[in-house]
């Protein structure tokens, strides 16, 4: 009851509005909470992809044949120069080329592949007692230096998440523990026995953002890991909220309207309306870094599916490859049909399994046929209105299907397409089969490279019509300067003064040139409005 | 139950009730049709924003605007090659006019394309730069011309005036491939309009 | 790029069309057996044959179209459609009449238009009002079979020689008399059930309760309020499936309550008749519960549903008591189907991060710039 309450009653106006929709699909989460979060062993070689995030690139600040030692830089941002991507463990580079990463199809990026020595040997790194001395800028500082990315699965910089909050007043940073999607028990297994970092690092987020309050959000039937957390509780300012399980409570918007009745404008960030959200996973890696003074090297996987003959959760190394989790884990090659990379619902289904762990890969499922069949055809839409009972954006999915089939852009907008989250929920309950989501993704492709053709035409437009002014002002001055040259230089030239050389008058003469122009150019516009005066070529 | 029912007190509760309930549902139906109808463009303008603004003339109109001047005064709707498909469908739901296949004497539909002057054969006569209708190439008499790649439409106008034919249109390389196809694309056996 | 990759979600819930136009048909099964009962076995008989004629012709119809014959079959649409277009037309309807009318509601109301799923109208309704408009009388009277043996007060259509009899009336070749056949057999030809003395009167029902007459029997003429309870429990029952949402049903039984209660006169018209018998003495129960909730042609966003329930049932009182047919339910729900795209057109939920629309579209001209306070 307490604090947690009185924050929502602060920050919301009436009764709370939980989240619309939702599906609750069996969560098959029991096998992999049967075991106790274990790290694995290293493997011979890493690949470390080096465009982790988005389209950023980085550089590597090693090259091949270096030795490397645990927990060193090996790679910093093209654009910024801050350092991104950590050595997971020592050992020596064997190249810096292209490597297949992670993907539906088959996609190659630079990587650092990293060959181990076995001894695991540390650089040198500082631990820190209390992280109160510090600043927030300096806290920040700490925490991007450590390479620390959204964990959660967006891969946004935290810092930049952090920063944002110097400008606008963070009113509530919210920790994401709730992991409602079918499969993926990461955060559960470190909550349920490293909940007193997690709640450390979300301290530490929350001097770091200055933020006024703080809570973790979980889902209520997580047992073990609100028992450890509320065991935590005892010791600190931050609050506990529950919540009912539901996909997809844990969407970040999602979950903003669960906890505080609030929703995030469409088009503009949580920032926006004073929320900040984390992972609860990026929490644990800050508390790493700040304190432990660890930069970011290994998260929190699961490894589930029926063709594992022990599914497990593993804090495994960044640049792990897959299948060698996989093989750990006692993969059946008869029943294993495919590997996702993410949940059932909103995951990727992976074109090759020898590609590395990044730092958003929470979960990996190796699918059998029984509980992951094969894709049935499409039927026609029979209309029920499954879908819009689902959506957890109050989107009308049928009327979405219709236009995308048929291409109406102009409709797909008013519907709201931009605001759909690719949650999959609709997708799950349509009776007639229909890959809702790959439509949903092919028109936002579409309607995105419209965007991209409506403002170069925007651009040509503006351009055409300065052409056609300047071809304009060039047939004048030819034609002025045509007239000029019948006339007799008689009294004109002598009444012409001789020109006066003062920069201050120079000046007033080019000002009062510009000035001429730009209102001649915005008469020219305004009045034949981009008339076409090209009449000889 | 049935003298409540029988009630004349209560029917007309209801009844009136029933009828303020409706009309104010009404005058905000009306209120909603009203802004909607004085915020509209004038129809030139509309038909322009659905013009690609290549500016390249192969609808036999001198630029994008005269062509959108013919379509509101009746001209066919069919005559824009770099509009694509997506021209002629938003064109058919704004005039509410039958769909046409594009008039092959103006030209076929093509992917984005951009011009590029092969610069060892430039002999720096400006006569592809009097024809850009964007002022996309850059160059001065007897010296190199270039395309802004950027700025340019693939409108092809510069190819023809070029004594020594060194421009050529190539492919616009695409800043990232897209996996998502509609599956509609995907599966279909009879693709009417689009040739892509 | 010709294909793409499989796109998520990767697993599905096990309801699927089938399933669920399956249930539909149980949830008529109640009402069919009740019915069958009362009006002897020319109620099933006429199911049975729709079924046999719609499947037919759907095979027929997709052959024509090139598509896979039994992919299509599977759906069981078609078999939903037989099944209500078989329940509304009348017991002792000559074959061929039947099969045209399913033969209108398949290949023309449903397949024309594009198939499952494209049917701006509702196909099973289609041919009902098809056969209504061109054959009046044969539609509007009831042809129950007498038992040949017992008066006319003890019927017992539900007899072997009941079964005979509504084969004879069904194919009237089978019968060996070359004169008019329907003389030949010794039936009780009745108006449409919705006759102005049930209206008038009070439920019969009830006065059987009170008088301590079995409930079931005929002579009670409990007939049309037990059919109609067991729709309403195969209403409830696909309710509880959640199969068909809640808005139809409510909206249009709601409506045809209040509307009765407003113009109730017991002294005056006998079509002023109480709620209860307008709701409970007529086809108002599976027209809720079935025929408009058929998902295609009804509207799609719920606060569509629930104006589009209100129509139905406005439309099912007015056309009942101040049209020529009787029974509305058929131009009652084809009324909703011309309105209901306009309904969803414009009676759209708020989207999340989005101002309230005026008329239910969020306002998309620029976005929101303010937090939404709710």
């Amino acid at each position: 009851m307490r604090f947690a309450e009185k924050i929502i009653e602060s920050l919301c106006v009436s009764t709370r509005q939980p989240m619309p929709g939702g599906i609750k699909p069996p969560d098959y989460k029991q096998e992999t909470l049967r075991s106790r979060l274990m790290p694995t062993p290293i493997p011979e070689e890493l690949i470390l992809p080096l465009a982790q995030h988005g389209n950023s690139r980085s550089r590597p600040l090693v090259k091949p044949g270096d030795k490397v030692l645990k927990y060193q830089a090996i790679a910093c941002s093209d654009v910024t120069g801050i350092v991104d991507l950590h050595a997971p463990t020592s050992g020596i580079v064997l190249a810096i080329e292209n490597f297949p990463i992670p993907s539906p199809v088959d996609k190659e990026s630079k990587c650092i592949l990293l060959k181990k020595d076995g001894l695991d040997a540390e650089i040198d790194h500082n631990t820190l007692a209390n992280y109160r001395s510090l600043s927030y800028l300096e806290l920040i500082k700490l925490i991007e230096q450590a390479g620390i990315f959204g964990l959660g699965g967006a891969e946004y910089p935290s810092r930049l998440k952090l920063k944002s909050g110097k400008n606008k007043k963070i009113k509530l940073l919210i920790i994401n523990a709730v992991e409602c999607e079918p499969y993926i028990t990461a955060d559960e297994a470190l909550l349920r026995e490293k909940a007193q970092f997690v709640v450390q690092g979300a301290e530490i987020l929350q001097a770091a953002c200055m933020a006024e309050h703080c809570v973790i959000v979980i889902e209520s039937n997580k047992a073990d890991a609100i028992k450890a957390l509320e065991q935590t509780q005892l010791n600190s300012s931050i609050e506990l909220f529950k919540i009912a399980a539901k996909y997809p409570t844990g969407s970040e918007k999602q979950l903003i309207q669960a906890v505080t009745s609030k929703e995030v404008p469409s088009g503009k960030y949580p920032t926006d309306i004073g929320i900040l959200m984390h992972n609860a996973g990026t929490a644990y890696a800050v508390y790493q870094a700040v304190i432990e003074g660890k930069p970011c090297i290994s998260r929190i996987t699961t490894l589930a599916g029926g063709s594992l003959k022990t599914p497990k959760n593993f804090e495994a190394l960044i640049g792990t490859p897959i299948d060698y989790l996989l093989n750990l884990c006692g993969l059946n090659q008869q029943t294993h049909t495919m590997t996702l990379m993410g949940g059932p619902l909103m995951g990727v289904k992976l074109a090759r399994t020898d590609v590395p762990i990044l730092k958003t890969t929470n979960c990996i499922i190796a699918a059998s046929e029984d509980k992951f069949p094969p894709a049935s055809i499409e039927l026609a839409c029979i209309r029920c209105g499954f879908c819009a009972d689902v959506c957890p954006a109050s989107l009308l999915p049928q009327q979405l299907y219709l236009y995308a089939k048929c291409q109406n852009f102009s409709e797909l907008i008013s519907h709201g397409l931009n605001d759909c989250i690719e949650c999959g929920a609709c997708a799950y309950v349509c009776p007639s089969n229909i890959p809702l989501i790959q439509y949903y993704r092919a028109s936002k492709d579409e309607l995105a490279s419209q965007l991209e053709n409506k403002i170069s035409s925007e651009q040509w437009k503006q351009r055409f019509q300065h052409h056609q002014y300047r071809v304009k002002k060039d047939k004048e001055a030819r034609r002025d300067s045509k007239r000029r040259e019948t006339i007799k230089p008689t009294e004109l030239t002598l009444k012409i003064s001789p020109p006066i050389f003062s920069r201050e008058a120079a000046k007033k003469e080019i000002a009062a040139a510009v000035v001429r122009v730009r209102k001649r150019k915005a008469q020219f516009i305004a009045s034949s409005g981009g008339e076409n005066t090209e009449t000889d070529k | 139950m049935e003298a409540f029912i029988e009630n004349q007190f209560v029917r007309f509760v209801l009844l009136i009730s029933t009828a303020v309930f409706l009309a104010y549902r009404l005058l905000l139906v009306s209120k909603y049709l009203c802004k909607e109808y004085l915020k509209q463009k004038s129809m030139v303008d509309r038909i322009n924003s659905y013009l690609p603004q290549t500016q390249c003339g192969r609808c036999g109109y001198k630029g994008c605007l005269p062509y959108a001047r013919a379509i509101s005064q009746g001209d066919m709707i069919n005559k824009c090659p770099p509009g694509g498909i997506s021209t002629i469908l938003n064109l058919v739901e704004l005039l509410n006019e039958p769909g046409l296949r594009l008039n092959p004497a103006h030209g076929v539909f093509q992917p984005p394309l951009t011009a590029v002057i092969r610069e060892e054969e430039c002999i720096g006569c400006t006569k592809c730069i009097q024809a850009c209708p964007v002022d996309a190439i850059l160059g001065a008499p007897k010296l190199m011309h270039t395309v802004i790649t950027d700025e340019c439409t693939g409108c092809d106008l510069c190819i023809e005036p070029c004594p020594v034919d060194c421009i050529d249109l190539v492919l616009l390389p695409t800043s990232s491939p897209r996996y998502w196809l509609n599956p509609i694309i995907q599966n279909s056996r009879f693709n009417t309009l689009e040739t892509n | 790029m010709t294909s793409s990759p499989q796109s998520p979600p990767f697993q599905r819930t096990r309801r699927s069309t089938n399933n669920i136009m399956l249930q539909v048909v149980a949830g008529c099964i109640p009402g069919i057996s009740i019915a069958t009962w009362y009006f002897g076995y020319g109620v099933l008989l006429n199911v049975l044959l729709s079924i046999v004629f719609a499947l037919c012709f759907e095979a027929l119809a997709i052959s024509l179209r090139s598509r896979h014959i039994q992919t299509t079959l599977a759906d069981n649409s078609a078999l939903v459609t037989a099944v209500l277009f078989g329940l509304t037309i009348p017991p002792g309807l000559p074959w061929w009449l039947l099969f045209l009318g399913i033969g209108f509601a398949i290949l023309i109301a449903k397949h024309i238009y594009g198939g499952l799923g494209q049917n701006p109208f509702n196909p099973a309704m289609c041919g009902y009002l098809f056969l209504l408009l061109s054959f009046p009388s044969a539609m509007t009277s009831w042809h129950i079979p007498n038992d040949a043996l017992s008066s006319v007060q003890e019927f017992a259509p539900t007899s072997l020689s009941g079964l005979q009899q509504s084969l004879h009336l069904t194919f009237p070749f089978l019968s060996h008399n070359t004169l008019n056949p329907i003389e030949f057999i010794d039936g009780l030809a009745m108006a449409t059930p919705l006759i102005e003395s049930k209206m008038a009167g009070t439920s019969k029902l009830l006065t059987a309760w009170q008088t301590d007459q079995s409930l079931f029997a005929r002579s009670s003429e409990t007939a049309w309020e037990l059919v109609n309870i067991g729709y309403f429990l195969g209403g409830a029952f696909l309710l509880f499936q959640r199969v068909i949402s809640w808005h139809i049903p409510v909206a249009i039984i709601t409506t045809v309550m209040t509307i009765s209660i407003l113009f109730y006169s017991p002294g005056g018209y006998a079509i002023y008749g109480t709620p209860y018998l307008h709701l409970f003495g007529s086809a108002t129960m599976i027209g809720a519960f079935f025929i408009a909730t058929d998902p295609v042609s009804a509207a799609t966003t719920n606060k569509g549903k629930l104006v589009y329930g209100v129509i139905i049932g406005l439309s099912i009182y007015g056309v009942r008591a101040w049209g020529s047919y009787l029974d509305s339910i058929a131009i009652a729900v084809l009324l909703g189907n011309f309105l209901a795209p306009l309904l969803d057109h414009f009676l759209r939920p708020r989207i999340y991060g989005h101002k309230k629309g005026v008329l239910g579209p969020s306002d998309m001209g620029g976005g929101s710039n303010k937090v939404i306070d709710s």
